[in-house]
């Protein structure tokens, strides 16, 4: 066996260096305390590393070579307790999104930036819709429902929110709250507007927000536009920080399907947002292309002492610290911990439906079902095609027809929620489209040759310079938090240094079908107000009738936090329970993760709002861990004010 | 052009391969007349030629595509996207040499797909059966280490470490909303075809296209009668749609439709991915769609903006341009 090689004790150890561990490490640091960051990968320097290179939809798209390797570590998934869970194998679509980020800013080295925030209603989902529809209506909509609040309100959260927007230089124009003031209890009203001001607007946007101005809503009022929220900056910038920030140049290789890095840093990521500044402290130590294995804890098992990681050559380190802050991607922070035996794991019990411990608990899909209820049409709007657009910008959505902001009473199908509805973003799907988002289908009713012979090929003539689009959505509500979803450790499968993968047990739920049911129909509206030709409503999906097989890119939940201790931690400032030094927090922790059911539309126009929703608890966290170190020597219980 | 080059080297190793083709009967078509067009051709002093030469020594030839697999994968990508009144097809954009590099690199590799055992391809509810697996090392280890309950979750059974887990699948009823949902899940989840979840081969890529194209052969030979690259055009579709539909028989692992996936997949993209992967020649697959590649609207002077490009409302057509292109006129020329 090799020696373990002993590293200097710090304050903080930051495990993965993400959006989240980004926040914790720079606020940290800059107040004073020794920080470290580990991560698997490199730390890309943007203008170095893709400024020439990106432009490259094999070698981004299907060869991830920006994205963490599967060989180094895979997942496995299924969509019931009771099969048997296939290994992810490889990139490609339709399952391409798994694709996780590797090395200084993770996943935000390839998302499209779409960053709203969540509304107040989403907060407290299980509260308000026990008292607007009964007591028992979640759990008849929902099979086995585990459907739990936030520990705080919006309200409460809504200074987080402008922290971290001004860290990371968001762009938009409010969020379509009719008197943005504190008293609006279903739209994220702003005490400050973004600080960047949105991108410029197509005339899809343009068409989409005149239109549904003069247009009621469910809720009896106008609808209320407003600028897509996007993370990628639209002028020059410099944060709190200090970090300045340059501009998008609209290279059209950036979010969607292929997930392209930023070669100028316009793309909010905390490799060019919030490290710099941690870096330039001096407080800060960033240690890369380390593999965190395990969380060693004191003998009596409430404590993290140190974190352990392979350096590239295989060197066993050890890492100390006082607060561990686990701001890894989704699964592999559950997993990790798992590993460790920190906290009580989750167990399913198929026979009663229900579940034990918290760790891998209540794991929901952010996304739409890629079969679905759908509505579309036709306009006579053209453009170029570019491969992802602008990944967030230039649309124009609405937050009408989103949560509880109109009367769920007497629609059938039964469902709660809704999602945001955006139209207009820069026209994306380019070459790799046809490879990558299943364009390479088999023989059917519109192709009968499928993808090959001449009268498909003839389908492909000009396809990236329309004169016409099409227009609609594929809706759907919330994924709601049920005892059948979870994360585990797989058996059978192991990552390259012999520990267990993760496992995901999932299937969507009824409330993401029936939800659509009901959207299709206001969508419609809207789109033939738009005077889109030939506006269909596909057949009705049912639920349970289509079944995941992609995964991982907007998975959430896991590991929440809220305040029964039963079912996730027990405090509001994301420590885990039992284990007061030890914060976590992620795209896929928190119970209400799964609130911002998107809408997305043939531009692909879907907000990564889960991670706006996290990023304001990395600055509760942050807090928290200020306030326990300050009071670590004395063992003041913080915690409980 | 660029087809015939290919064939000219064919040409040129036919004397030391012919033994060996004619033992594993394997039909190379032999080119006739096409062979002194060909001298002609190059003996002409024309800029075509010339550019041809280059390419000779720069991208055309193959490194992993073995005789008969040149042959028969040729027919099939021109089968996929055929040179027709449209425009050029996957024969003038070289598909043939994207595929060929792809299988000698990482692709053909697998180099950067999770291989390890076991593989269990996917079982729908069609094809059910209890499926039985023993559990790593690494999980027994686990379970002594914690001594805590890492069991599998739920209906997964099997306490001792080094007992086999049974996955009998489930028939489930859900009611939501008032209405009862009737589940019946497999052993496995039902991937789609080319979802990251369907590979699931003890062998790489390159073995994956080496197994299921003599498989595709040995299918038009008895069935259409003769080998694929003397079927009819119609018929040379056909086969590829048999595969789709998973009609062949004789070939069940790996399933016909997987390979067609494959091969749909990879004929495409090397007529629409960056020429530097050695197809896209001439960027003809880009012009056809109409991409302008790395061309952000001033590439040859044009002189317009790509922000303004971005919020038109109809499209402007640019000459495209590669990466090899962009990078050149980044760093003042290469």
């Amino acid at each position: 066996m090799s020696t373990v090689i002993q590293e200097t004790p710090v304050d903080v150890v930051c495990l993965g260096v993400g959006f989240m561990s980004g926040v914790v490490a720079t606020e940290l640091a800059l107040a004073g305390n020794s920080v470290v960051g580990i991560t698997k990968g490199p730390y890309w320097d943007y203008v170095n590393d893709y400024s020439t290179t990106k432009y490259d939809e094999w070698g981004v798209g299907l060869g991830r070579k920006y994205d963490s390797p599967l060989p180094l570590q895979s997942t496995t998934i299924r969509n019931d307790s009771s099969q048997f869970a296939l290994p992810v194998r490889r990139y490609t679509m339709p399952i391409q999104y798994h694709a996780l980020g590797h090395g200084v800013g993770g996943a935000a080295q390839h998302y499209g930036g779409g960053m709203g925030r969540f509304g107040p209603w989403a907060y407290e989902m299980a509260k308000r819709t026990s008292s607007a529809y009964g007591a028992g209506f979640l759990a008849s909509i929902n099979p086995q429902d585990d459907t739990h609040d936030w520990p705080l309100t919006y309200a409460q959260y809504e200074p987080y929110y402008v922290e971290w927007e001004k860290a990371h230089g968001i762009c938009g124009n409010y969020n379509g709250s009719p008197t943005n003031s504190s008293s609006d209890v279903n739209y994220p009203w702003m005490s400050q507007n973004y600080p960047l001001p949105p991108h410029p607007m197509t005339p899809l946007a343009q068409l989409f927000q005149s239109t549904v101005q003069g247009m009621t809503a469910p809720n009896g009022q106008k609808y209320n536009p407003f600028p897509s929220v996007s993370a990628l900056s639209s002028q020059p910038y410099t944060n709190q920080y200090g970090v300045a920030v340059n501009p998008c140049v609209y290279d059209g290789y950036c979010g969607g399907l292929c997930d392209y890095a930023c070669e100028t840093g316009a793309k909010a990521n905390a490799a060019y947002r919030t490290i710099p500044a941690a870096i330039k402290s001096g407080n800060f130590t960033l240690v890369t292309n380390a593999y965190i294995y395990r969380l060693e804890l004191n003998p009596s098992g409430n404590q993290v002492v140190a974190a352990h990681y392979y350096d590239a050559q295989g060197n066993d380190h050890r890492q100390p610290g006082t607060v561990f802050f686990n701001g890894m991607w989704g699964y592999n922070m559950v997993r990790l911990m798992l590993l460790s035996g920190l906290g009580t794991p989750y167990v399913y019990n198929s026979g009663t439906g229900t579940g034990t411990g918290t760790v891998g608990r209540g794991l929901t899909n952010g996304y739409t079902p890629y079969r679905g209820t759908n509505v579309s049409g036709t306009v006579n709007i053209g453009g170029n095609s570019y491969p992802a657009g602008n990944g967030s910008g230039g649309g124009v959505s609405v937050f009408d027809l989103m949560d509880d902001n109109f009367s769920h009473t007497n629609i059938s199908p039964p469902f709660i929620g809704g999602g945001l509805f955006g139209a207009g973003g820069y026209l994306g799907g380019g070459p790799g489209n046809i490879t990558f988002a299943g364009g390479v289908s088999a023989p059917n009713a519109t192709n009968p040759n499928g993808a090959m012979g001449s009268a498909f090929k003839a389908t492909q003539q000009n396809k990236y310079l329309p004169t016409k689009q099409s227009v609609g959505a594929t809706p759907f509500a919330p994924d709601l938090p049920t005892f059948m979803n979870y994360i585990d450790l797989d058996p059978h499968y192991t990552d390259a240094y012999g520990d267990p993968v993760s496992r995901l047990t999932y299937d969507w739920t009824p409330n993401t079908y029936n939800g659509a049911t009901y959207l299709v129909n206001q969508i419609k509206a809207i789109l033939t107000q738009m005077g889109a030709t030939s506006v269909t409503v596909g057949a009705t999906v049912a639920p349970y009738s289509a079944h995941n097989d992609w995964w991982g890119h907007h998975l959430r939940g896991g590991l929440r936090i809220g305040t029964d201790p039963n079912a996730g931690t027990a405090t509001a400032w994301a420590a885990l329970s039992g284990y007061n030094q030890l914060y976590y927090n992620s795209n896929t922790s928190g119970f209400n993760y799964f609130a911002a059911g998107e809408i997305t539309n043939t531009t692909g126009n879907n907000a990564t709002a889960g991670t706006h929703a996290a990023g304001p608890q990395s600055y509760r966290a942050a807090e928290g861990i200020k306030k326990y170190l300050a009071n670590v020597a004395t063992n003041v219980n913080y915690l409980s004010s | 052009m660029v087809s015939q080059t290919r064939r000219e080297f064919l040409k040129l190793g036919l004397a030391a391969a012919a033994s060996a083709a004619a033992a594993s009967g394997i039909e190379i078509p032999l080119l006739g007349n096409q062979n002194s067009n060909l001298q002609n051709q190059l003996n002409s002093a024309n800029t075509q030629v010339t550019n041809l030469k280059t390419k000779l020594n720069t991208v055309t030839g193959f490194v992993s595509l073995n005789i008969s697999e040149q042959s028969l994968l040729e027919s099939i990508v021109e089968t996929i996207i055929p040179s027709d009144s449209t425009g050029p097809g996957a024969k003038e954009a070289g598909v043939i040499y994207f595929i060929d590099r792809a299988l000698a690199g990482d692709y053909g590799q697998s180099a950067n797909m999770f291989m390890d055992a076991p593989h269990n391809p996917p079982r729908t509810p069609a094809s059910a059966g209890p499926l039985t697996v023993k559990p790593s090392t690494a999980w027994a280890f686990l379970q002594n280490y914690q001594q805590t309950a890492y069991l599998p979750a739920g209906g997964g059974g099997g306490v001792g470490a080094a007992n086999p887990i049974p996955y009998p699948g489930a028939s489930r009823t859900y009611t939501a909303g008032g209405t009862n949902y009737t589940v019946v899940y497999g052993v496995t989840a039902s991937p789609r075809v080319g979802s990251g979840i369907n590979y699931q081969y003890p062998v790489n890529m390159r073995e994956f296209w080496r197994i299921s194209l003599a498989a595709l052969q040995a299918y038009s030979k008895k069935y259409y009668s003769g080998n694929y690259q003397t079927l009819s055009s119609a018929n040379q579709l056909q086969v590829l749609k048999d595969l789709w539909a998973n009609t062949p028989k004789t070939q069940t692992n790996p399933p016909p439709s997987d390979f067609a996936y494959e091969l749909t997949f990879m004929t495409w993209a090397g007529f629409l991915m960056d020429p530097l992967y050695g197809g896209n020649q001439n960027m003809v697959g880009w012009d056809y769609v109409g991409f302008n590649g790395v061309n952000f609207g001033n590439f040859y002077g044009e002189g317009l903006d790509q922000k303004t490009l971005m919020v038109a409302s109809s499209p402007t057509k640019l000459k495209p341009a590669s990466l090899a292109q962009y990078q050149q006129q980044a760093t003042g020329g290469a």
